[in-house]
Order: C-alpha cells, then sequence, then structure tokens
C-alpha cells in the first residue's frame, strides 16, 4: 500500500469513527467531567455555583439518610440475586426437563410480566397491596380471616417491593437460564449419571459449570439493575419514599437531592458514589468469573 | 495549511464530502437563522380547569387588540421541569407562570438576586394592590420578605362531615367548639355492628402518614416547620403536643381515625360507604369530592374546624397557587397588566367559586352574594359563606424552599412516634409528647443539616 493510500485509509477510518465520537464525547465524556466538577460545587444553576470542594462528600458520609438509602438498595440487591435468581433459574430446569408439553406456553406466561412494563407493574401492585380494599388483603382476608387493614406499603415497603420484581423478572431471567440449560452437553450429563452421579451431583458438577458464563451474566444484570432502583418504589410509595424512607432507594435519594430539593452538587456526589459501587460490584464479579474459570 | 486542506478533500470520498458538506451547510443555516420572537405573550398554566377560566378574558382582550395570550396548559412535574431548568439557565421560559405552593419553593433556594421570578413588592405597594389581597395569602409566594407572586386563593380549611349519618343518630354538631367536644360528641357513631371486635366506622379520615393533613392541623394551633422570619421550628412545645394527640387518634383500641386517602378509588370507596365521619377539607376539595364522589351528593355538610383550645382558631390552610412573571420574559410590564386582569377580575373571581368551588384573596369581592348561595352538594348549605368568614383568620405561613423536606422529616417522625405508641401500647396523648419531642429533635437536626449546607442562604437563618 503507498503512503498516500493509507494515509486516506486511516482519515477515511477517523472520519467513519467521527460521528460515534462525537456523540459520546458530547453526550457521554462532557457530561460525566461536567458531573464530576458540580460534585465539588453548590449549586443553583449556572449563574451561582460555589466550589465547596469535599464538602458534598463529607455531608454524604454523615447523612443517615444516604446511609438509609444504601441500605435498602443493598438489601434489595441481595433479594434479588440470592431470591429472584435462584427461583428463576429452578423455573427454567423445570420447563427444561424433557417431555415436557406446552414448553412455550409456560415460558410466555412467565415472561409476560415483562410485557407489560414497570410503571404499570407498579400500579397494579400498589392496588393489590393496598389496606382494607387491595387483593391480597382481600383474598387473605377470605382464606384466613386476617385483618383487613394489613398495612403492606407501610409497614413492609421492602418486602412488597421484592416481591413485586419477583413477579416481573423471574420470568425474564428464566429466559436466560433455559437459554443456558437448552446448551448443556447432555453427553456429559448422561456420563456423570453412568458414574452414579446423583441429580444434585449432577447439577453441581456437570450443570452449574456450563451454565456459569451465561449466569455470571445474569448476576451482574441483576446487581446493576438492583442498584439503580427508583421507577417501582416512585410508582408504588406515591412519589415519596414511604414511611419512614423505608423505600429510599440510592437513585430515589439522588432524583430528591437533585430535582426536589435542587441540590444538583449534592446529587451528582451521590451519583459518583453510585457509579463507584457499580464499578466495584463489577471488578467483584469479574474476578470471582475469572478465579472459577481458572479453577 | 493549504497541504493539509488539499490531503483533506483529496482523501474524501464524493459521499463523505456530500455528507460533510450538508453538515457545514445545516451548521450555518441552524446558527444563521433568526429566532423568530413570539407573537403576544405566553403563559404557562397546570390546571385545565384554569383554561376554562381564564378563556372568556382572553376572549375579550384579544377582541380590543391587546396582545395575543397563547395559554399552555402543562402538567405539574412537566412545568416545575421546564421552569427549573429555564431559571437554571437563565433562558426564556414564559411570560406568566402559574405555580404551587412546593413548586414556588423550590424557586426560592438561591440568593435573593437569582430567584427566577420578578420581584412584585414594589408594584404592588404604589398601585395599592396589598391592601386588596388576604394578607396570609401572600407568605407562601414571598422570601425575605419580598413577594413574587400574586395568590390566585386563600384555601381556608373547614370539617366535612358525613350529615346523613350525623344527623340520623340525632347528634347535634353546633355544641362542637373544640377537637375534645368532637371526640367526645362523635364518639357514639362508632359501633361495632358486626361484632368482629373493631368499630365499623371512625370519625376522622386520617392518618400518620398523612403529612399534609397534619401540617394543616399543625399550622391550626399556631405550630408549624418555620416561625415568621423563616427560621426552622419543628421541635417546639406546640408541635409536640399536636403530633401526640393527632398520633393518640390512630393508634390504640380506642382509636378515632382511619386511613382513608384522597384521590384513589379505594379511597373514594371507602368515603361513600362512610368508613370515616369526617375529614379536613380545604375549598379546592369541595370540587374534588362533587366530582368524584357524585353519590355522596346531599349527604354532606361543612362546619368550622374545631378548634385546639376554646376560643382559638376554626380554620387552616391547604395548598396554594400563585402567577409570578419569570425575570426572562421579555415583556414584564404587559405580563404584569395581564396577572392584573386575570386575578383582580370579578368576573374570574366569580367563576373560580362557581366552577371550582375556591375563594377568591381579593377582599372586596367576599360580599358577593353567590357566596350565600345554598349548595345542594352540601346539603343546602351556604358553604361559600363558611369558607369566607374563615378566610381572613388562615394562618400564616413560609415560602421556604425546605418545606418539602421538613414536611417528609415530620412525616417520618410521626410514623415513628405511632409505631412506638403501638409497640409500647402507650395511647394517650400526653404520655407521647417526650417521644414526640425526640422524634421532632431528630427531624429538625435532618433538615438543619440540608438548610446548612446551603451556602446561598447562609445569614438568612
Amino acid at each position: 500500500m503507498s503512503g498516500r493510500a493509507r494515509e486516506q485509509g486511516s482519515f477515511a477510518a477517523y472520519m467513519l469513527a467521527a460521528p460515534f465520537l462525537g456523540v459520546f464525547l458530547l453526550f457521554v465524556v462532557v457530561p460525566l467531567a461536567r458531573a464530576g466538577v458540580l460534585a465539588l460545587m453548590q449549586t443553583y444553576g449556572p449563574q451561582d455555583s460555589r466550589f465547596v470542594m469535599l464538602r458534598n462528600f463529607t455531608s454524604l458520609v454523615q447523612d443517615p439518610l444516604f446511609w438509609r438509602a444504601v441500605g435498602n438498595t443493598l438489601v434489595f440487591t441481595a433479594a434479588s440475586v440470592f431470591i429472584q435468581l435462584p427461583l428463576a433459574l429452578g423455573l427454567a430446569m423445570l420447563l427444561n426437563r424433557p417431555g415436557l408439553r406446552g414448553r412455550g406456553a409456560y415460558r410466555l406466561i412467565f415472561f409476560s410480566p415483562q410485557l407489560m412494563g414497570l410503571v404499570f407493574v407498579a400500579m397494579l401492585a400498589s392496588i393489590i397491596f393496598e389496606k382494607r380494599s387491595g387483593l391480597l388483603n382481600q383474598a387473605l382476608h377470605a382464606a384466613f380471616g386476617t385483618s383487613l387493614d394489613f398495612p403492606w406499603l407501610q409497614t413492609f415497603v421492602m418486602p412488597t417491593l421484592i416481591i413485586t420484581t419477583l413477579w416481573m423478572y423471574v420470568g425474564f431471567n428464566m429466559v436466560y437460564f433455559l437459554a443456558a440449560l437448552q446448551n448443556v452437553d447432555q453427553t456429559l450429563v448422561e456420563a456423570a449419571s453412568i458414574d452414579g452421579a446423583g441429580p444434585w451431583a449432577r447439577f453441581v458438577n456437570v450443570t452449574l459449570p456450563a451454565i456459569r458464563p451465561v449466569a455470571s451474566f445474569v448476576v451482574l444484570l441483576s446487581i446493576i439493575g438492583s442498584v439503580q432502583l427508583f421507577e417501582l418504589p416512585y410508582v408504588m410509595l406515591n412519589a415519596t419514599a414511604g414511611p419512614a424512607n423505608r423505600g429510599l432507594t440510592i437513585v430515589m435519594y439522588l432524583y430528591q437531592s437533585g430535582f426536589e430539593t435542587g441540590d444538583l452538587g449534592y446529587a451528582s456526589a451521590i451519583g459518583w458514589v453510585l457509579a463507584l459501587m457499580l464499578v466495584g460490584f463489577a471488578a467483584i464479579q469479574l474476578r470471582l468469573a475469572r478465579s472459577e474459570a481458572k479453577a | 495549511m493549504r497541504t493539509a486542506l488539499e490531503t483533506l478533500i483529496r482523501s474524501l470520498s464524493p459521499g463523505a464530502a456530500i455528507i460533510i458538506a450538508f453538515a457545514i451547510v445545516s451548521a450555518v443555516a441552524l446558527v444563521a437563522w433568526p429566532i423568530p420572537s413570539r407573537p403576544g405573550l405566553e403563559m404557562w398554566i397546570f390546571s385545565p380547569e384554569h383554561r376554562l377560566l381564564y378563556a372568556p378574558a382572553l376572549d375579550d382582550r384579544r377582541d380590543h387588540d391587546e396582545p395575543n395570550v397563547n395559554l399552555r396548559v402543562i402538567g405539574i412535574p412537566a412545568l416545575k421541569r421546564r421552569m427549573m431548568s429555564g431559571f437554571f439557565a437563565g433562558l426564556q421560559t414564559a411570560d406568566l407562570i402559574e405555580v404551587e405552593r412546593q413548586m414556588a419553593g423550590q424557586a426560592f433556594t438561591g440568593p435573593l438576586e437569582s430567584v427566577g421570578f420578578v420581584d412584585l413588592t414594589d408594584r404592588l405597594a404604589s398601585e395599592g394592590l396589598l391592601d386588596q389581597i388576604n394578607t396570609p395569602s401572600f407568605g407562601p409566594w414571598s422570601s425575605r420578605d419580598r413577594i413574587f407572586g400574586l395568590p390566585h386563593d386563600v384555601h381556608p380549611v373547614l370539617l366535612a362531615y358525613r350529615a346523613d349519618i350525623v344527623e340520623a343518630a340525632g347528634i347535634d354538631l353546633s355544641t362542637v367548639k373544640t377537637w375534645a367536644d368532637f371526640r367526645r360528641v362523635m364518639r357514639p357513631l362508632m359501633v361495632d355492628h358486626d361484632k368482629d371486635g373493631k368499630p365499623d366506622r371512625y370519625l376522622l379520615g386520617l392518618w400518620e402518614t398523612d403529612g399534609d393533613r397534619f401540617e394543616t392541623l399543625l399550622l391550626q394551633a399556631g405550630g408549624g416547620f418555620f416561625d415568621a422570619d423563616e427560621r426552622l421550628a419543628m421541635d417546639t412545645e406546640t408541635n409536640a403536643r399536636v403530633l401526640a394527640e393527632l398520633i393518640s387518634w390512630c393508634v390504640g383500641p380506642d382509636r378515632i381515625a382511619a386511613d382513608v386517602p384522597d384521590f384513589t378509588a379505594a379511597g373514594n370507596k371507602l368515603k361513600i360507604d362512610g368508613y370515616a365521619i369526617a375529614y379536613i377539607m380545604p375549598d379546592w376539595m369541595c370540587n374534588i369530592w362533587r366530582l368524584q364522589l357524585p353519590q355522596l351528593a346531599g349527604k354532606v355538610k361543612v362546619m368550622p374546624l374545631p378548634a385546639w383550645e376554646p376560643g382559638g382558631r376554626r380554620t387552616s390552610v391547604w395548598g396554594g397557587t400563585m402567577v409570578g412573571i419569570p425575570k426572562t420574559s421579555q415583556r414584564v410590564d404587559e405580563a404584569w397588566e395581564l396577572a392584573k386582569d386575570l386575578y383582580f377580575s370579578d368576573v374570574i373571581a366569580r367563576e373560580l367559586y362557581t366552577r371550582n368551588d375556591i375563594v377568591t384573596p381579593i377582599k372586596t369581592y367576599w360580599d358577593d352574594p353567590m357566596f350565600d348561595q345554598p349548595d345542594e352538594y352540601f346539603g343546602g348549605q351556604a358553604k361559600g359563606r363558611l369558607y369566607v368568614e374563615q378566610a381572613p383568620l388562615i394562618p400564616a405561613r413560609t415560602s421556604s424552599p425546605y418545606a418539602k423536606l421538613a414536611l417528609d422529616r415530620f412525616r417520618d417522625a410521626a410514623v415513628a412516634v405511632a409505631e412506638w405508641a403501638r409497640k409500647n401500647g402507650t395511647f394517650d396523648a400526653s404520655a407521647l409528647v417526650p417521644r414526640c419531642r425526640d422524634e421532632l429533635a431528630r427531624a429538625e437536626t435532618a433538615v438543619r443539616r440540608q438548610m446548612e449546607r446551603n451556602v446561598f442562604l447562609e445569614g438568612a437563618e
């Protein structure tokens, strides 16, 4: 290739990448940098801002509401990983049984809450968990004579949110697991059976290692989604964090600080802490996945 | 330089050259294109009802060749976002914006000179308009002694009750002057017909999570979250005493209050069923009941709120709307004239009541006979007159940008006290007061921490 042709080729490559780079720079790099600066400032619009250096971060460390939000978010994340995903995997294994009739229909039924959208699910759930007239309390009252005034959305905010997300996401994650299970090498499973391995031993020693890449991906996706929890409590709790902030999540606190109190600097600081948390989770997950792959 | 340009041109394929040429031409056109100035005035409102209210006056302006008014109805969240982003960036928004109380508070967060609305104090004083408007109604629209909006309403609060149930039981409410009277006189209505160990109905629609209603009753008692100088004052004896009393209404075997939410199908069903007898009722809520609960027509009446002590205040205040002129408006004087046309119009004041049940803040219109008309929905009462009589007596409020935060933390305190009471079996109001002081102190500390971080309000407290 002549020098001129090489020059033309590299220039064309830059030109082809330019639209993406332009958009990436404008909508990702610049806002990120701006948010970084904003986290060190107290602002009231671009006209009124003052550098307060790390004051937003030191306030955050001493802010009990922030820690409440972190606690709630971690509880929700733990429930997603340790309740939702095992349920999804169990459901996938049931549907993966050979000779099961109507597998497609079951799959559609379990996946269907996803088709409605989170806001609609949240509205439905808030009606179901309503005191007195709510479907759940009415059903429990009819079956066991329990009080109609059981305050699901007042006292049991986090369990209510977790139950709602189970309904919505178990079927969604099940699809990933089912796809992974269908790719497990059946000759290995049969060989293990011949060697005398029981169902649990086959699951732990054959199935689980085979679906590990997909499982790692689903765990990471679940953690990221859970840490970003906002719309569900926002709709279910009527744009509040619920009684005694039981439904306050990190993103909800970010929203309240930035868009209700108008403290954009503080909200940026919360955003950075959230970003660091996500990077931390992803790093741990990657390290675990790599060490398991090596083992 | 020339070599670089030549290299650039030579290296482009015809397609890339065309794309770049288009990009350059369109960018230049975009920058050079003149932004057409808006004809007439732009006004943003959040209530579709207000569009109907203002339409005749705006048509009249058009007939008289006055500047056209482009009225836009925008939902509250969108309006708030547009307004605040305009204020943040110093960009043009509208010439007039109607905002409700908590939206306005946020506009007062920064230094006084950065408040996005035009300071109307001197205009109101020089044109002699201050005296025409109910003075406490300026409270939510004033910051650091400056007024930034014209009040749209007063929103006095009365007590609505199920007259059909009360009168059938032979109860005479004219003897009820205080909340203690209310509890004593109405108690016989809490009967347990189905023998399930719980009353079939309660006396008041109120719950520990009802921050707005709790604030309304705090204000009635002379409490609140901020003092007259906008200083934070949550942990006070008055607030603790009222909070303890309200919690004692919501907890324990002898509770008189029940959770009946507003604006929900479930809450409306409970209202129709008579699950609670009485409700805190601002004037604006009358129209909502009329529309959402037609089944209760003729079955409801209103009376002044029972006072906290004999001879005490028989009303309170809940909600509010103002109109303000953004500083970025290029037609401030015309916008001011329009604001006066709409807010001081006797026709609109009359419509405001007949359409929306809302009492105008313009005192001279309070003698209008329309307020004496019997209202069939409210059992033929002259309901308007009852509201107007209480209008000058509403408690003063402040416009602190931290009002929402204070309300949220107050609600946390109320929930914490109620849960503590249930857990410990302590249901007596006087026994709850120390706990209320502890929780209010915690709430005040949380709000103060946020306020002290605001470098723009330093010295304002």
